[in-house]
Formats: structure tokens, sequence, C-alpha cells
């Protein structure tokens, strides 16, 4: 199997500001990112062949009209992508295997998600087959049940949580198209209102509107293209799906996420990627909780099992310590518009690879890494980019 | 008798061809978990096949009702009725006595008494949809 490794390319990124955009729908978002993208790579929407669109809600939209309506782009193959919070990248991944099969010459990878004007707080609840007998815990419970267990098994305290929260809104600060855009102390962190505990307010992503967009090409195609010869090379994509309902598995040990474990595996196989920490310059990783960037940490292979806590104390994860992780903002800073965040991984790594990440650049990096996480814990895609002379 | 409901009662559990047969046991008092004949392990949820090697030779089991707390958290912000007059309230994932876990919440004592490994023992919180329709919900308190 040739894989996809080397090539895909990515030729243009774009990407709405992430917040509540209560002046605009989905529709506006769609449109804005894809325009910005199809500019980034200097194509008409003419030229592209085919799109995947992330979107998790239904009251988003539905099947490939959602996108092709507001764009305006009939007649090719348009397919709306669901996996969780996962969608965006797996989007991305469709859309990239397409053009590693030789199929299209030039698609979109695209995602978009309206959440506010919902009429409720935090994000909607949708009865999405769950339990059969009782409700769904929310989001914030459901990645507590690990954050009490890694108090209890590892030590770790709410101090240990907010170090990821002040560095991500540290890092949100920085970046004009982020949700919160403003430098929180430790302080603020631990002495914020409890949601689901341990975590509080600021262990909390921002619920956000947004759209982010990739066009995805082959290299000898993308060098012809607005950036030429400075295009970002895809090396690997891992996808994982595990159960829905962690809770009812005997043995599931609320300690990491095997998902993200063996689709980051299938990636790194792909990539050629032996030491993660020493290969892998910056890192754009899943955040919902900060809890959970202190498992990434671990199942990505950043450090050991029951390490991520001091990976992050040391500095390791800082935007100027030996690997930067969410230098965006995450979404915790940057925001969360679910179908849409996979997607804007990809447009912050290879932005970074193209040394044009204003105001949140870190130094040099050659080889980044995406990974988007959904549910609690079901579904975890990983994605290996490199800068143009990887290739 | 419970208190009649005043607000919707979405989130109580709809009995179905598959769960009837435990909500009636909750509502004598019995925690039912579900066996597998085939394979000789016991499942929750309850459901038609065994989810490990997928027979349908399956049959109900009395559980101990005897269990731990796993893991927990405590809820302090649901604006949904009726959990808005209930926060703080803990959700806990609990391990029974024959290996299954299930998610329910833990009562009885301050939520900041909650540990993960603490003993626990069911019981039922009868809660109604409408006067001829009660539904007992199972929870779990310290033992002891």
């Amino acid at each position: 199997m040739p894989g996809i490794k080397d090539r895909v390319a990515i030729a243009g990124v774009g990407a709405t500001r992430f917040t509540e955009h209560y002046e605009k729908d989905h529709e506006d978002l769609i449109c804005e990112a894809v325009d910005e993208a199809l500019g980034d790579a200097g194509v008409a929407r003419g030229d592209i062949q085919a799109i995947w669109a992330g979107i998790y809600y239904q009251f988003t939209g539905l099947g490939g009209p959602a996108v092709a309506d507001p764009l305006k782009m009939y007649g090719i193959p348009v397919t709306r992508v669901e996996n969780y919070c996962a969608s965006g990248m797996d989007a991305f991944r469709n859309a990239c295997f397409a053009v590693a099969a030789g199929v299209y010459d030039i698609v979109l990878a695209c995602g978009v998600e309206k959440i506010t004007d919902q009429g409720s707080r935090g994000l909607p609840n949708v009865r999405e087959g769950a339990h059969p007998f009782l409700p769904p815990a929310s989001a914030p419970a459901m990645f507590a049940m690990s954050a009490t267990r890694c108090f209890d098994v590892h030590g770790w305290t709410k101090e240990d949580l907010a170090r990821v929260a002040v560095k991500n809104h540290a890092n949100g600060a920085k970046h004009p198209k982020a949700h919160f855009r403003r430098a929180i102390t430790m302080e603020d962190a631990v002495n914020a209102p409890e949601i689901a505990s341990p975590l509080g307010r600021f262990d909390c992503c921002a619920v956000s509107d947004g759209a982010a967009a990739v066009v995805i090409t082959r290299p000898e195609i993308a060098r012809t293209m607005k950036h030429k010869d400075d295009f970002v090379v895809v090396k690997a994509n891992g996808l994982s799906v595990e159960t829905a309902n962690p809770m009812y598995k005997p043995g599931f040990e609320y300690l990491g996420f095997p998902a993200t474990q063996t689709a980051s595996r299938a990636a790194y196989d792909e990539a050629g990627i032996t030491d993660p920490f020493e290969q892998i310059d910056l890192a754009e990783v899943h955040d919902c909780f900060t809890i959970t960037e202190l498992l990434n940490y671990e199942d990505l292979g950043f450090c050991k099992k029951g390490e991520g806590a001091a990976f992050v104390r040391d500095g390791l994860s800082a935007p100027d310590g030996p690997l930067p992780v969410n230098p965006s903002g995450g979404l915790k800073s940057f925001g969360h518009p679910i179908g849409a965040t996979g997607c804007r991984m990809i447009t912050e790594v290879a932005r970074q690879l193209q040394g044009r990440a204003e105001g949140v650049q870190v130094k040099d990096p050659k080889i980044g890494l995406a990974h988007n996480l959904g549910g609690p814990g079901a579904v975890s895609s990983v994605t290996i980019l490199g800068r143009n002379d990887t290739l | 008798m419970p208190q009649m409901p005043k607000i919707a009662t979405w989130h109580l559990p709809v009995p179905d061809v598959e769960s009837a047969t435990y909500w009636q046991g909750a509502r004598e008092g019995k925690l039912l978990i579900k066996h597998c004949n085939a394979c000789e392990r016991h499942f929750f949820y309850p459901r038609a096949a065994c989810p490990f090697c997928w027979s349908v030779d399956t049959s109900w089991r009395e559980s101990s009702g005897r269990g731990n707390v796993y893991t927990f958290t405590v809820v302090h912000q649901n604006d949904l009725p009726p959990f808005r007059d209930r926060v703080p309230y803990v959700i806990a994932v609990i391990e029974l006595e024959e290996g299954v876990r299930m998610t329910a919440n833990v009562e009885g004592c301050s939520p900041d008494d909650v540990r993960c490994g603490m003993r626990v023992r069911v019981a039922f919180r009868d809660e109604a949809r409408s006067e001829d329709d009660v539904v007992s919900l199972p929870v779990f308190r310290p033992e002891g």
C-alpha cells in the first residue's frame, strides 16, 4: 500500500475568527473561510472538484447542500462528514485520500459549526444514542471523570490543570482570530466557579461559532499555485474509533484515551516518526478540557503515562519550549465550533510550517502534528504535516 | 407516594421491550443485570445480545447492589429542569461486585465526602411521570 505520505499537499488555508457570531449564520461563516482558503491558494471556486465538510450538529446543516448552497458550488461531489468533535479532521482525511487515490486534482476540506442562538448554555443537549435508559452526562462531567481518576492515581491537582489554561490563554491572547484573547493567572483559573468538579470554568474550552477550510492537491500541482514551492506536505493521518460508552466498559481506566493512542501510532508509522518528542516541532491538540491536554501529551507519546502534569509544569509545551503545544491558544482559548475545529488545527499547523503564523509563530518548525478528539474519547484523528523541504 | 411532577419529565427513562424487566425490577427494589449463558459473563447496560460473544442466550440476574465508586464528578452547573434545583449533585461510575459498571447519582452524603474506591450500595429514588406511572431510579449510598 503506498499510503498518503508525501503524495498530498496543502495549497491554501482559511478560517473565520472563532467567537460568538450572533450576526452570522453557518452560510456566512463557511463562505468566509472557504473564500479565504481559495484566495490563499490562488484558485477559484470552479477549480474545486470535490468537497468534504465536517459538521456535527444537524441544526448547523444537513447533507452536502449545507455547504454547496451557500457557496453555490453545484454539480460536484459534496459530502458531509460527522464523527463527533473529530468531524473536521475526518473531512480533511477523506479529502486527502481522494487526492492520493488520483481521483481528483484539487479538492476542499472544510468544517463549520453555528452553536450560539440554539437556546442553551454550553453545548446543546443532543440525544444521539448514548445510554438507552438514562440521559448522558454533559461533556464537562464526562471529562471530569478522567480528572478525578488522575487526581486519585497520579496525585494531580487543580493547579496542574490550571497551568494548561494559563498557557493556552496566554497563547490565544496573541492570536487575532482567537475567541478568548485575554491572559489569565493561576489564581483566576484555580478560583473560578466549579462546572463539573474538579473542572472549573477555566478548565473548559470556549463554545464558539466558526469555520475553517483547506485547499488540498498534489505536490506537483501545488508548485504551480500561489505559494509556489512553499506548500505544506501531508505526511500521515491516523483515525481510530472506540466505544461512545466507556462508562460501561469494564477495565476502562479513565487515565487516557485509547483512540488517541492508536490513531497516533498509525500516523507515526506512516510518517516514520519513532520519537515524537524529538521529531515533532509543534502540535495543535484537542484541549476541550485542561485534563484532556495533559492526557494528550501521554497518549501522543510526548511523555510517559503519569507525566502529563510535569510536561506542562516544566515548560516543555510552552511556545518557546522544545515542543510547543497549542501555540494558537487551542480549543481552550481559540474556541471550539465542533465541526470546524479539525480543519482549523490543520490551518494553524500549516501556517506555522510556512513561517507565517503572525503573533504566535514558533521557532523554525519542520514537522507539525494536529490531534482531534471526539465524544468521550470515542474518536481520534492525528495528522502529521511537514514543511516543503521535508519532501 | 412520590411527589407529583410540576415540570417536564423528559429525563425519565421510557421502558421498552429490552428494558421493561429492568425497570420493573427497580420498582420492586431489585437491581437487575444481564448474564450471558454462553460465555458466563455479566454485562450492563441490559440488551438482547451479549456484547462479548454476541450470544442471544442471556438471562436476568439480581445484583448484590454492592460496589464501589470507580470515578465521579460533582456537577455544579446545569440549568435544565429538574437538575438545576439539585446542584451540586454527584454523577459516579459505579463498579458492582459482579464486575459490571453503571453510572448513577451518589446520595446520602455530602458531595465533598465522595471518594474513588468508596463502598456504596444501591437504593431506589422514585420519580413520577404521572399519578400511575412511577419510575424507580437506581442511586447509590455510602455503605454502613
